[in-house]
């Protein structure tokens, strides 16, 4: 289904809130998860949690420890001190490969698809590990075709416009199949129906893959399109944690956007 | 009382030798990201001037030593123009072909070994061919210490001090002088000193010339303690290159702490065991510090700082 | 879906691929350079030369020449670590000459065919093994791939300086004397078998046994990096984090793709101690250590054919040189292509071919796909 401008996000809203009703289980839970660079802590003894099939958004303003935080849960930066709990297990020791393969996935903030390969040599690297010949060619067009990209698969990666690239980049990850994904602003830098088009992509993901989403984004509009919760990141712990629209209306929260708030 | 003079005298000598031979190759990696692997050949320049200078055209030793060096910078510059900025073949190029040919070496480490080397090899095959195999040795100034039964070259522990004053002039260099500053700004944020007007072209010129400037002094101040022949700066290299790499990006402080380490583990080696010995303590010391700090010592501060700084 | 525009391999008009032509896709692929009916003609022809030359030159040249097909497993072993996999290594020497050493000592001490085949066994592991080791230490420690490069090098020559003193008696490996400086002489031919039923290969044999290595190793390579693993591989090289985050375990990639260079390195210098009935501390020297960072670089190092026509090709003109000139030779190369064309020759050669032919970049084939779906 598709969602039409004036009662899309409403509608998008109400789905996305159902996936994630009481009794659903804890997808991802951190505990007292704290990083510090030197004498700097950029993650402070954070709990964060997200349900399986949530959609949450992470803003904060700059140097909030957001990106920290992603980095901390797909294994690329190793915590000083917490824990880390996935799907009911401690994955705080765990490398990033082995997290990626019991379902997080990430898609990084400057898109950094291979430059050297094609859209379809491209798409083809995630699902050839665990693919082999027909299915393996029928997940690889999937992905191109969820990607937008049909008719360009064996253009070089650099010759996709920004937007184009984002899309292959959330197609690549997803085809995964992750239980968990991570987007690190993933609509920056693009135009209003590029973002159309991101938010559609991921509100479709979620609600019908039911993938859990950790969003990082600054645009309100975007997250107030998407976001089941919201949480606000600020000095490297959790703010306040809520709906768009409480949040949105927060006080403190302009506040702290405004650097008036220590 | 005698071996640990022994122990004391080694130290100087090796720690002199480390800090004179890595100064110049650690200023220009340090500032523009290039390793020059043909480092040890300008140290040649400077060593093979000194002595022509001295023995051929018969210039009193400090004489030929200054122009070892300005020959070495001379030559620094032509590289410079030629090979690590390509501007001149560029320049050329742009009035025939309309384009660029060549990409700056700068912050190409991996490129900037390779096509250093390849000078390297060139420089040392003219040398040979230009002056023959070897060349007049100048005597070594000074004489020596004697102590029980032992004797160390007087001369070669007083570079101790001179290597202590070459870090004390590039500290004083990077920081009172104008050239100075504009280094440290294009280390730090290369497109932000070009917005703020930085001649960025310029200052790795110098940058460079004054490296070379320093393998010179290298040279000179080596050569009438070493045996003349085109492949000398082989014996530099390695120990230049350890100690740059150990170091780490600050200049002053990275040279004369790569110098302290790895002199002392040089020196106690080479009394202990031998002085083969003392070389691959330096050089397996060097491996292990890379792979724990592999920026050097003062790459990891300097890291430590920058993800604070940096935060989230 | 169509067939891959005009231009790719095996759609000589036949619409099933034939058995030839689904051999042939194993060794094709973007990773490697010839993708066409014509290169492998060309292939076939270049090797047939080469089995004819030593009858043109005769068994002094050939035996000459046949150094330069040894040092080709060098240059293929850096051409693997570094233009498949990202990692610049200046101490594929390290491995060559330690297999060089092993070998040396074993085949000294049992002189007997058995012993040198096992002797040569031995070197090849030898090779791999000091590789594992060291690539452990590097990549599972997090050395990102620059002090990779650095850490190779001294690695080169700490072995250099360690071997130069083992000149005393007391460094004597059973009836071996490692030497020091003056290297260690009267290693034996290569020979494989067990007493009577053995093969000792000097001289005319020796190259071709050489040659049938090559090729093989060749081929190997080829079908190795236009495989999944090849795309891995690469994938590594491009973007490391990124492919991690796709579930690959990039540290082991590198020690895998490390170690197999390892061996390649160490295949080469074994055939090397052999062919030269002496090994010396001079292949630890920087000089040599540099020599297979600049085969690659002026073959492409990205295409395994270019390190190893740039490997024989820049060795057959420094011996042909010889003496002095041949330093400025290489040197003033190396200068010119990292400088001017710092993908190679071979790449470039291959590109303008294209041009030429019209099909630019659009003949680039999928085959492990079978069918594909084109564009436009």
């Amino acid at each position: 289904m598709s969602a039409d401008a004036s009662g899309g996000v409403n509608v998008r809203q109400t789905a996305a809130h159902q996936a994630t009703g009481s009794g659903t289980d804890t997808l991802l839970q951190t505990d007292r998860l704290r990083k510090d660079f030197g004498g700097f802590t950029a993650t402070d003894e954070v709990d964060f949690g997200v349900d399986e099939g949530e959609l949450r958004c992470l803003i904060g303003p700059n140097g909030a420890g957001k990106s920290t935080l992603l980095k901390l849960i797909t294994g690329t930066y190793a915590p000083t001190g917490g824990e880390i709990y996935y799907d009911g297990h401690e994955i705080t020791a765990l490398d990033p490969h082995e997290r990626v393969r019991r379902g997080i996935s990430m898609k990084f903030q400057v898109p950094s698809v291979y430059g050297d390969l094609t859209v379809r040599e491209n798409a083809r690297l995630p699902i050839q590990r665990f693919a082999d010949g027909d299915e393996r060619r029928r997940r690889v067009e999937a992905a191109i075709e969820a990607a937008g990209l049909t008719g360009y698969e064996s253009a070089p990666a650099t010759a996709l416009s920004h937007g184009q690239q984002q899309q292959l980049e959330i197609g690549m990850a997803a085809s995964l199949e992750p239980d968990l994904l991570l987007l690190d602003e993933p609509v920056a830098g693009l135009d209003v129906a590029e973002r159309e088009a991101i938010a559609d992509r991921i509100t479709r993901l979620n609600e019908r893959e039911g993938i859990a989403f950790v969003v990082i984004e600054h645009d309100t509009d975007f997250v107030g399109e998407i976001a089941d919760e919201v949480t606000v990141l600020h000095n490297g712990d959790v703010f306040r944690e809520g709906p768009i629209e409480e949040i949105e209306a927060d006080p403190d929260v302009q506040r702290i956007y405004l650097g008036e708030e220590q | 009382m005698v071996n640990g003079l022994n122990l004391l005298f080694q130290f100087l000598d090796s720690f002199a030798f480390i800090v004179l031979a890595a100064a110049g190759l650690a200023i220009i990696f340090g500032i523009m990201g290039v390793i020059n692997l043909a480092h040890g050949e300008f140290i040649m320049v400077g060593a093979y001037a000194t002595t022509l200078a001295n023995v051929r055209v018969g210039l009193p030793l400090p004489v030929a030593m200054l122009a070892g060096v300005a020959v070495s910078m001379v030559f620094g510059l032509v590289v410079e123009r030629l090979i690590i900025s390509g501007a001149i073949p560029n320049a050329l190029s742009r009035r025939a072909l309309g384009r660029d040919v060549i990409d700056p070496l700068y912050d190409r480490l991996a490129d900037s070994m390779v096509a250093t080397w390849g000078l390297s090899l060139i420089m040392i095959q003219g040398v040979r061919i230009t002056f023959g195999n070897s060349l007049d040795q100048i005597g070594t100034p000074l004489g020596e210490i004697a102590y029980g039964g032992f004797s160390y070259s007087t001369y070669r522990v007083l570079l101790a001090g001179v290597a202590v004053g070459v870090l004390v002039l590039a500290y004083y260099v990077f920081t009172r002088t104008d050239y100075g500053m504009r280094a440290r700004a294009t280390i730090q944020n290369e497109s932000t000193a070009k917005a703020l007007g930085v001649d960025t072209e310029r200052t790795y010129m110098t940058t460079f010339a004054f490296g070379s400037g320093l393998a010179g002094l290298t040279g000179a101040l080596y050569a009438p303690t070493i045996t003349m022949v085109p492949s000398l700066g082989g014996s530099f290299l390695v120990e230049a290159f350890v100690a740059v790499v150990v170091g780490g990006p600050s200049v002053v402080l990275g040279t004369a702490l790569a110098g302290g380490l790895l002199g002392s583990i040089n020196a106690l080696f080479s009394n202990l065991v031998g002085t083969f010995f003392g070389r691959i303590a330096l050089l397996v010391t060097a491996i292990v510090m890379l792979r724990f700090l592999p920026e050097g010592i003062t790459g990891y501060v300097e890291r430590l700082r920058e993800r604070r700084r940096e935060g989230a | 879906m169509a067939a891959e525009t005009a231009g790719s391999p095996g759609s000589s008009g036949s619409p099933g691929a034939t058995g030839l032509t689904r051999l042939r896709r194993r060794f094709e692929g973007p990773n490697t350079v010839g993708n066409s009916r014509g290169f492998w003609i060309g292939f076939a022809v270049a090797v047939l030369a080469l089995v004819a030359y030593p009858f043109a030159v005769g068994s002094y040249q050939a035996s000459r020449f046949s150094l330069f097909l040894v040092y080709a497993f060098l240059g293929l072993s850096l051409s693997v670590v570094w233009g498949y996999a990202g990692v610049l290594s200046f101490g594929q020497v390290v491995f060559f000459g330690v297999a060089g050493y092993t070998f040396g000592v074993v085949s000294v001490n049992f002189a007997t065919p058995l012993g040198i085949t096992a002797a040569f066994l031995v070197g090849v592991v030898g090779g791999a093994v000091m590789a594992a080791i060291l690539g452990y230490f590097m990549f599972y420690g997090g050395v990102r791939n620059v002090y990779v490069t650095i850490i190779t090098l001294v690695s080169t020559l700490v072995l250099h300086t360690f071997m130069a003193q083992t000149a005393g008696d007391e460094w004597t490996i059973g009836t071996a004397a490692l030497g020091g400086f003056n290297g260690m002489p009267t290693i034996p031919n290569l020979a494989f078998g067990v007493g009577g039923v053995a093969l000792t290969f000097d001289s005319i044999g020796f190259y071709y046994l050489v040659l049938a290595l090559l090729v093989a190793t060749y081929l190997g390579l080829r079908a190795l990096v236009n495989s999944d693993y090849g795309r891995v591989m690469v994938a590594v090289r491009e973007d490391e984090d990124r492919t991690r985050m796709f579930g690959y375990h990039v540290e082991r990639v590198k020690l895998a793709v490390f170690t197999l260079g390892g061996a390649l390195a160490g295949l080469s210098g074994v055939l090397y101690a052999s062919w030269g009935n002496y090994v010396s501390p001079q292949v630890f020297e920087l000089a040599f250590a540099s020599l297979p960072v600049i085969w690659v670089s002026v073959g492409g190092r990205k295409t395994l054919l270019g390190a190893v026509v740039a490997t024989v090709g820049i060795e057959f003109f420094r011996n042909s040189l010889g003496g002095e000139l041949a330093f400025i030779f290489v040197g003033a190369l190396l200068l010119v292509f990292i400088l001017g064309l710092p993908g190679g020759i071979v790449p470039w050669v291959h590109r303008t071919y294209l041009d030429l032919r019209g099909e630019g970049d659009v003949s680039r084939p999928d085959p492990a796909e079978g069918a594909e779906v084109t564009d436009s």
